[in-house]
């Protein structure tokens, strides 16, 4: 009963403290992929040690059934709690009605997030399908020298509001709409390529599912809801880490900077390639009205034009992997020790 | 598997480039002129396409006669739609590229456009 008392106060400090720590350390995406890390760490920590707690609970109460409710009433009243007391029908229906209670809160916690998962997972699928199939291949609608568009799973969507995406599925598909292809010259759409495979290989899709589930199984818990907008945040600087390495870095903010002002990349683009598109006359239609979940353009352009220095990123990469390790490590040493 | 989405993506593309209804019969005489492929291949992917909802047929004679369910640009339209509507409408996770700005934040992308210009390139 202490080691799931300390688990639990364990649970209540990490998702209380946690987001006022991680914030500061990773606010600036110093370190994008340990950023991601040490906020995952600290989700796992403090839902891992509550939901371990309230086995050890259950596991106590259902093996030594009268030694748990004597021990639970004296925790509570203290020298008030007699044997006359917690030996009582009384008493004994009223934890059990309690336990039905909290095990019923603890399944209606389980399904909402099956739910939420399921639904995702089966929605993301179908538009993942239906986009590879109703698409034009994107390797098709591009130039053969643009190599790196030429690939599988990447289709083209007639509409003329600059867009780009990626959805998992089996196969994954990336979507680049006409209006953005229109935007953007051979090595921007590069590096929004880049930047989408990046999310894909990185699995940010699962960390996305998994995150908004805990969100919607545990309304009240801020380190979710926190969690859940940062892990959406960092991965978008993850995904612009990994396009800036593959393509460098003017040709991803100068994507950037097209695809959200609706303004083409000077003297580049795709325009005159496209039905509906003429050459000249282009209209400026600017990203609107995208899912909130994203992180804002503004923020991730200052940070691409303005890399922190050696020894910031240094100092961040140490602070997340001490934070991340002791995160992991304090549940796990308060399971083992007392007993 | 990847193989096979991709074949369905050629034949759905085929059906939408007819004006009226196909038999798979049309479809394989086609698609044989490009790639080398089995009449019951195309069959088989013309029945998983009608199965999933893709393609509706009716029967003429001994052979089915296969339609679009809807067409390309209703399939694109759906698909915006969801990719583009205001959160809470899909569940669908989609990585964007670039999100949706406030003022603020259009404030904040111009000074950084500013900040570009003045640098020597």
């Amino acid at each position: 009963m202490i080691t799931a008392l300390a688990l639990f106060g364990y649970a209540a400090a990490a998702a209380g403290c946690a987001p006022a720590l991680l914030a500061p350390l990773t606010s600036r995406g110093v370190s994008a992929r340990l950023g991601l890390a040490a906020w995952l760490a600290a989700m796992a920590s403090a839902g891992a040690s509550a939901a371990f707690g309230a086995y050890l609970v259950i596991a106590t109460a259902v093996a030594n059934w009268a030694p748990f409710t004597a021990a639970l009433c004296r925790s509570v009243a203290g020298d008030a709690c007699t044997p006359q007391v917690y030996r009582s029908e009384l008493y004994e229906g009223g934890v059990t009605a309690l336990a039905v209670v909290v095990v019923l809160a603890a399944a209606a916690a389980l399904w909402r997030y099956g739910r939420r998962v399921q639904r995702a997972q089966r929605q993301t699928r179908a538009h993942a399908e239906t986009a590879l199939l109703a698409g034009r291949a994107l390797a098709d609608q591009v130039p053969a020298g643009h190599a790196q568009g030429r690939r599988a799973g990447t289709v083209v969507l007639d509409d003329p509001r600059p867009a780009a995406y990626c959805v998992a599925g089996r196969p994954a598909a990336i979507v680049v709409t006409s209006g953005a292809l229109a935007l953007l010259g051979g090595p921007q759409l590069a590096a929004v390529l880049a930047h989408e495979r990046a999310h894909l290989a990185g699995r940010h899709h699962l960390l996305a599912t998994v995150t908004r589930g805990l969100t919607a199984a545990f309304p009240g818990v801020p380190l979710f809801a926190r969690g859940a907008a940062e892990i959406a945040r960092l991965s978008e600087m993850a995904a612009d880490d990994a396009a800036v390495r593959v393509e460098g870095c003017p040709a991803l903010v100068t994507a950037l900077l097209a695809i959200a002002t609706g303004a083409p990349v000077p003297g580049s683009g795709f325009a005159e390639l496209l039905p509906g598109h003429g050459g000249s006359g282009h209209e400026a239609v600017p990203a609107a009205g995208l899912a909130a979940t994203a992180c804002a353009v503004p923020a991730r352009v200052e940070r691409l034009l303005d890399p922190p220095g050696r020894s910031a990123v240094a100092v961040s990469r140490l602070a997340l992997a001490a934070l991340s390790v002791l995160l992991l490590l304090l549940p796990a040493a308060l399971a083992v020790l007392p007993s | 598997m990847r193989g096979f989405g991709e074949l369905e993506a050629v034949v759905m593309h085929r059906v939408w480039a007819h004006d009226g209804p196909v038999t798979v019969r049309d479809i394989f005489d086609e698609l044989r002129e490009e790639r080398p492929i089995a009449y019951t291949t195309v069959m088989s992917t013309m029945d998983n396409l009608h199965r999933k909802g893709w393609l509706a047929r009716e029967r003429d004679g001994k052979a089915y006669r296969y339609t679009a369910v809807a067409s390309r640009e209703e399939y694109s339209a759906r698909l915006m739609g969801e990719a583009l509507a205001a959160a809470g409408d899909t569940e669908a996770v989609l990585s964007h590229f670039v999100a949706a700005m406030d003022g603020d934040q259009s404030a904040a992308l111009r000074a950084a456009l500013e900040k570009i210009a003045g640098r020597p390139s």
